[in-house]
Order: structure tokens, then C-alpha cells, then sequence
């Protein structure tokens, strides 16, 4: 094998990745050797939590001091030397070329894997580094076609790469479709990039007021089987003396502390995922970097895009945030696959609603049209069914319990009452329509205010729906459905006429057959 | 008041006949569960008694009744453009895909459907909501029909999504 590979490490110059013809095909390539490196100090993560589990347990057998040590040394240098057996093998057996038409992958230790991509499928290019590998100057290439047909996977993964030859290597791989591309991206300048203002965003999720007890209770698990206890009797019965000696006052200290820590811990989140993030506009695609200490990049081929999300959780909406996501297709089945969806269709951070919106028209091309609210009928309609779900929840409880229910379950009804009809005229407030140029727009939603210019082009059906209630109401519920992103996008509860046209307008011809007025 | 109108054609007669036995089957087991928990669990209070007598009576009504209201509503058409059908009475669905977003279309025949002989055509578009069901066609009907739509699909243009 290392016959065909020829001298590996830093010094080695991307160069005859190009396009260039070259005699016969060009030869076979392996990783960077630095890899050695890298997962040398990522296997302390593994052999650390070792050594300290060996150290208790050698502590329980009245052994002698040196046999202790011993023992951790032993430990730690098996952990290490297994690691770095397991990745010199790895990057002795694996090897990759790019052809003309080709990007080839040889791998597998035991069990031997050719994998090989056209060139011209490939819509992604995802570069990865953690800090480690960002120090030795490496970079997770994984190369995508975003397709995902039967025979499964179609991402090659190269782990890792030095830098230069990973961005060349997405250089060449993406821009073979678009020769006259470099220079014109550069010129323009990002579509949005990091302000550290928005980080006064960060908190405005409900993860700031359960994270910080929520961390604690992860924690103490893995603290337990090392001996640690953080809830012995002892700990409990002094934080509980300590509390009860002066609830008023301590009680709101712990929850304020609480808070804080959780405002702490979602603003560097924040800032650890979202530091350095930009994303730019190149012909064809777009590409969002991000991560101050793991950076990503991920590229998108625009053709894949079907229109965008504006997204405006709770909390986030009452500080003036919004985030924008993406809908594309190939995105949903890729995140099942390794990733969480969150990670794949977000184009941004939270960041003011105004740059979201102007940057959502930029993407759609475009201002947004305002848009239309939905008949009061709908209103009513959602006032109704709140009312009518209290009286259940009234009547099974009388049903059930009527002798002894204590008086503050219905001391506790009576305040819901006020906060179901506010929601529900929130969530009819919420409701909106329009038609753009090129996009169908519709919003919904209290506790995430969603608002979806999705592409007419892209809707590939309608699916029209009318219960009982909804048919004596003149309401319908039109749901486009796509390939892309969440599979269905709907307009609630929009008066009957005006849905079918909108609909009809939309796609023009489709459902038009099947309309008599 | 514009409305969309229903689809031209009804689903195979033999549906009712099928719908009904498969429904019989059903109450028989749910009815026989609940009388052998009644007899055997319980002191067979009279208005345990009544409650399943009245289950047993329900699900027989239904079984018949339902069926036909199914048949009443459930229908369907495929012109050159587009397949549409509707189905529901509390909630209405009509759905509509056009020829050029079809990705597959296939048959399906249960036990039972076989011994009416009847078929279902389903039509599945690249949308993750889901595919687009013809029940209870008669069978020889369903496979002309998946061998049209299939030859409308490969003939029309573009990746379908």
C-alpha cells in the first residue's frame, strides 16, 4: 500500500488535485499522518475517565502506593496506545483520489470498502474541525450528493484532511460546475455575519431557567460512579437546614442563582456555536461557517432550496429575535441519518427580527407581502374549543373526585380560564396568508411563531382538509405538500373562498379542474 | 361559495361487502374480549350488563352503517394532469398530486381484498406527508390503472421534486 501513496504530512502541496488531465489516473492519496497527533490528546477523554475508575478501585485493595501508580500508568498508556494502533491502521488502510469524474474512497481495516461519487452529484462540502484538529491545522471533509435513494449512505467522510488541501478540495469539487465563480463571492461580501450583540439573545429560550439544575442532575451521575455523591445524607441535610432557616430569603436566592447560571451557560453556548459565523453567497450555493472552538462549515447547493422559515419562539419574540432556517430538500432523511435537524436547517443564530426579515427577502428574492388575517370565524372557533376543553376538564374532575377535591384545583381552573383564551386569540393572531411573486407564505403558531415562504415551484400537491366544525364555519385548512424540508406546509383555518383561490393561484392549473364556485 | 366538486367515480360496490366483513371480524373480537372480562372478572352488575350489551349492539350498527358512509364519500379520479380523490364525512380530505410529481405507483391486496376481489392503488409523491390512496378498486380495474398512471409518470419530464 504505502508503495502507491507516496510521502504524506504538511509539506505535501494540494496541487495535483486539479481538474488537469494527467496521463493515466492520478494516484491514490492518504489521510494526514497528523491525525496521530490529534487523537493521541482526543484519547485522553477516553483514558482519563479510565485511569480515575482504576484509581478507585485500586484504592479499595489496600495495595502498596507503587502498585497504585503502576496500575494508572499501565491504564493510562493501553488506552492511548489502543487508540493510536486503531487510527495508524486506519490511515495505513485508507486511501482516496479524485479522477476527472470520480472521487474515490479505499477504506476498512478488516473489511475492505471502495465507495466512489460523481463528480458532478456532489451538492455539499462539510468541513469540521475541534480544537484540536484546529491547532494542528486538520479538517473533517464529508462530501455529500444529497441524494438519498435505496443503497443508503451517499456521504464520503475524509478524517482528516490538512486545511489547504480541504479547501481546495471543496474549491475544486464545487466550483467544476461554475468556472468564472472565485472572484465574484469575495466582492460581495457575506450575506450576515457575527455581531457578539446578538448574544443578548441567547438566553431567551426556557433552557436558561431549567439548564442550570438540569446540568447539575446530569453531572452527578457520572460524578457517582467515581465515588463523588453529591446528594449524601449529609449534603442534603445541611442544604435543607440551610434553606428552611430562612426560606423567604434563601429560596429566591437559589432560583436567582439558577437564572443567572442559566443565562451564563446559554451565552457562552451561544458564543461557542455561533462565534466567527458567517454566511455567504457564492454562485449556486450557499455557505455558513460557524464554531469558535469546533468550527463547521457547510455548504449548500441553492437548487436544493425551497424557500426559508422565519422562526420566532416565545421568549425570543418578546426580545425582538427571530432565526432563520432553511427549507430544502435532501435535509430531513440526512439529519436522521448522524445529525440533529436543528444543526443542518439553520441558516443563523437568533439574531433582531429586522436583519432575519431582510435577510429572508434577499434569499426569496424579494420583500415579503404582508399578510392577509383569517376570517373571525376562526377566532371563534378557537375560543370555543378552549371553553369547551376547560368544561371537560371541569366536568371529569367533578365526575371523578366532586366530594373531596381541595379548593385550590379550582382556585387553579379559574386562572386558566383567562390564560387558554388568551392563547387562543394568540394563536388566531397568529394566522396569515399571502402570495408572494414566486412563494406561497403562511404563519402560525404561540409558543413558536413560524412564518414559511415556500417556493409554488416546489409544491408538489395539495392535500385541502374541512371538518364538521370547520364546514359550518366556512373555514378550510390547505396544506401544500413538498419534498423539501418538513414534508407539509399549511394554511389553517382560512376562509373557504379565499383558500381554494389561493391555493388555485399558487400552482396554477392544478387545482383548478376540480373548483366550481 | 366556491367548492372543490367531487371526484367522478365511486369506489368498487364490492368495498361495502368487504368493509362490513372486515368490520364484523373486528366487533366479534372486541365484543368477545369484553363479555369474557365481564363474565369471568366481574360480578356482572345490571349496569355493567347494560354497557355491554350496548358496546355489543354499537359495534354491530356501525358495521353496517359505517361501511356505507364510507362508500358514500370515498371517491376518486385521475384525469391527464392530475389524481384526486376525497375521503372523510367529519373531516373531508381532498388531496390532489399532479402527474409530474408521481414518483411510484403500486397495488396492494390484502387477504380479505383478494377474496372480493378488490385493490388498492397507492400513489406515492418525493413529499414526506405521504402517499395517495385509491381503496378498494376492483382489481383487474387497479392493475389497468397502475400500468396508465405508470406510463403517464415516465413519460412526463423533470426529477419530481
Amino acid at each position: 500500500m504505502s508503495g502507491t501513496t507516496g510521502p504524506t504530512g504538511p509539506t505535501r502541496r494540494p496541487e495535483h488535485l486539479g481538474t488537469a488531465p494527467e496521463p493515466g489516473a492520478p494516484a491514490w492519496r492518504t489521510l494526514d499522518n497528523r491525525s496521530l497527533a490529534a487523537s493521541s490528546v482526543l484519547s485522553l477523554a477516553i483514558a482519563v475517565p479510565v485511569t480515575l475508575a482504576v484509581l478507585r478501585f485500586a484504592n479499595g485493595q489496600h495495595w502498596p502506593m507503587s502498585w497504585v501508580v503502576a496500575a494508572c500508568a499501565a491504564a493510562l498508556v493501553l488506552v492511548i496506545v489502543a487508540v493510536l494502533t486503531y487510527d495508524l491502521l486506519r490511515l495505513r488502510t485508507t486511501t482516496w483520489r479524485l479522477t476527472a469524474e470520480r472521487l474515490e474512497l479505499r477504506s476498512g481495516i478488516a473489511v475492505r470498502q471502495h465507495r466512489s461519487i460523481p463528480r458532478d452529484r456532489v451538492r455539499s462540502v462539510d468541513l469540521k474541525a475541534d480544537p484540536v484538529r484546529r491547532v494542528l491545522g486538520l479538517s473533517v471533509v464529508k462530501v455529500g450528493t444529497g441524494e438519498h435513494n435505496a443503497g443508503g449512505d451517499s456521504t464520503l467522510t475524509l478524517d482528516p484532511l490538512s486545511r489547504t488541501e480541504a479547501e481546495h478540495l471543496r474549491g475544486v469539487l464545487l466550483h467544476s460546475g461554475h468556472q468564472a465563480a472565485e472572484g465574484t463571492a469575495a466582492e460581495q461580501g457575506p450575506l450576515s455575519s457575527f455581531d457578539w450583540s446578538w448574544t443578548r439573545f441567547a438566553p431567551l429560550t426556557v433552557w436558561s431557567f431549567i439548564g442550570a439544575a438540569l446540568v447539575v442532575g446530569i453531572v452527578s451521575k457520572p460524578l457517582g460512579w467515581l465515588g463523588v455523591d453529591l446528594w449524601d445524607n449529609a449534603v442534603r441535610e445541611a442544604a435543607w437546614n440551610w434553606l428552611t432557616a430562612d426560606p423567604w430569603l434563601r429560596v429566591p436566592l437559589i432560583l436567582l442563582a439558577n437564572v443567572l447560571l442559566g443565562v451564563v451557560g446559554a451565552a457562552v453556548v451561544f458564543a461557542v456555536q455561533w462565534g466567527n459565523y458567517r454566511l455567504e453567497q457564492e454562485p449556486g450555493r450557499l455557505k455558513l461557517s460557524r464554531g469558535l472552538l469546533t468550527t463547521r462549515s457547510l455548504t449548500m447547493e441553492e437548487r436544493r432550496l425551497r424557500g426559508v422559515e422565519l422562526s420566532e419562539p416565545l421568549l425570543a419574540r418578546l426580545g425582538g429575535a427571530a432565526r432563520l432556517k432553511v427549507v430544502a430538500t435532501g435535509l430531513k432523511r440526512k439529519a436522521e441519518e448522524n445529525e440533529t435537524a436543528e444543526d443542518l436547517s439553520a441558516l443563523t443564530p437568533p439574531l433582531p427580527r429586522a436583519d432575519a426579515v431582510r435577510l429572508a427577502d434577499r434569499l426569496t428574492g424579494g420583500p415579503l407581502p404582508r399578510l392577509h388575517p383569517h376570517p373571525p370565524a376562526a377566532r371563534a372557533k378557537r375560543v370555543r374549543m378552549s371553553l369547551v376543553e376547560v368544561a371537560v376538564v371541569v366536568a371529569a374532575l367533578a365526575a371523578a373526585d366532586w366530594l373531596w377535591l381541595p379548593s385550590w384545583v379550582w382556585a387553579a381552573l379559574i386562572a386558566y380560564v383567562p390564560f387558554t383564551l388568551w392563547h387562543a386569540r394568540a394563536d388566531y393572531r397568529a394566522l396569515g396568508n399571502a402570495l408572494a411573486p414566486r412563494h406561497l407564505v403562511t404563519r402560525m403558531g404561540v409558543s413558536n411563531l413560524r412564518t414559511v415562504a415556500l417556493e409554488r415551484k416546489g409544491i408538489i400537491g395539495w392535500e385541502i382538509k374541512q371538518s364538521y366544525f370547520q364546514r359550518r364555519l366556512g373555514l378550510i385548512t390547505v396544506r401544500a405538500t413538498t419534498a423539501a424540508g418538513a414534508g407539509h406546509y399549511d394554511v389553517v383555518d382560512v376562509g373557504q373562498d379565499d383558500g381554494l383561490e389561493l391555493a388555485g393561484e399558487a400552482v396554477p392549473g392544478l387545482l383548478e379542474p376540480f373548483v366550481v364556485r | 361559495m366556491t367548492t372543490l366538486r367531487p371526484p367522478r367515480n365511486q369506489v368498487d360496490p364490492r368495498a361495502v361487502a368487504w368493509w362490513t366483513t372486515e368490520r364484523l371480524i373486528l366487533s366479534v373480537i372486541v365484543v368477545g374480549v369484553a363479555f369474557a372480562a365481564y363474565w369471568f372478572f366481574t360480578d356482572r352488575p345490571w349496569w355493567l350488563t347494560l354497557l355491554v350489551a350496548a358496546l355489543a349492539v354499537f359495534c354491530f350498527v356501525m358495521s353496517f352503517v359505517g361501511p356505507r358512509m364510507l362508500y358514500r364519500f370515498q371517491r376518486w379520479e385521475v384525469t391527464e394532469e392530475a389524481v384526486y380523490t376525497r375521503k372523510g364525512w367529519f373531516e373531508q380530505t381532498w388531496r390532489v398530486a399532479p402527474m409530474s410529481r408521481i414518483q411510484t405507483v403500486d397495488t396492494k391486496r390484502g387477504p380479505l381484498q383478494r377474496v372480493f376481489g378488490l385493490a388498492d392503488v397507492k400513489v406515492t409523491t418525493a413529499s414526506a406527508s405521504g402517499a395517495i390512496a385509491i381503496e378498494a378498486l376492483d382489481a383487474d380495474l387497479a392493475a389497468d390503472l397502475a400500468a396508465r398512471l405508470t406510463a403517464i409518470t415516465q413519460a412526463t419530464p423533470g426529477d419530481a421534486t
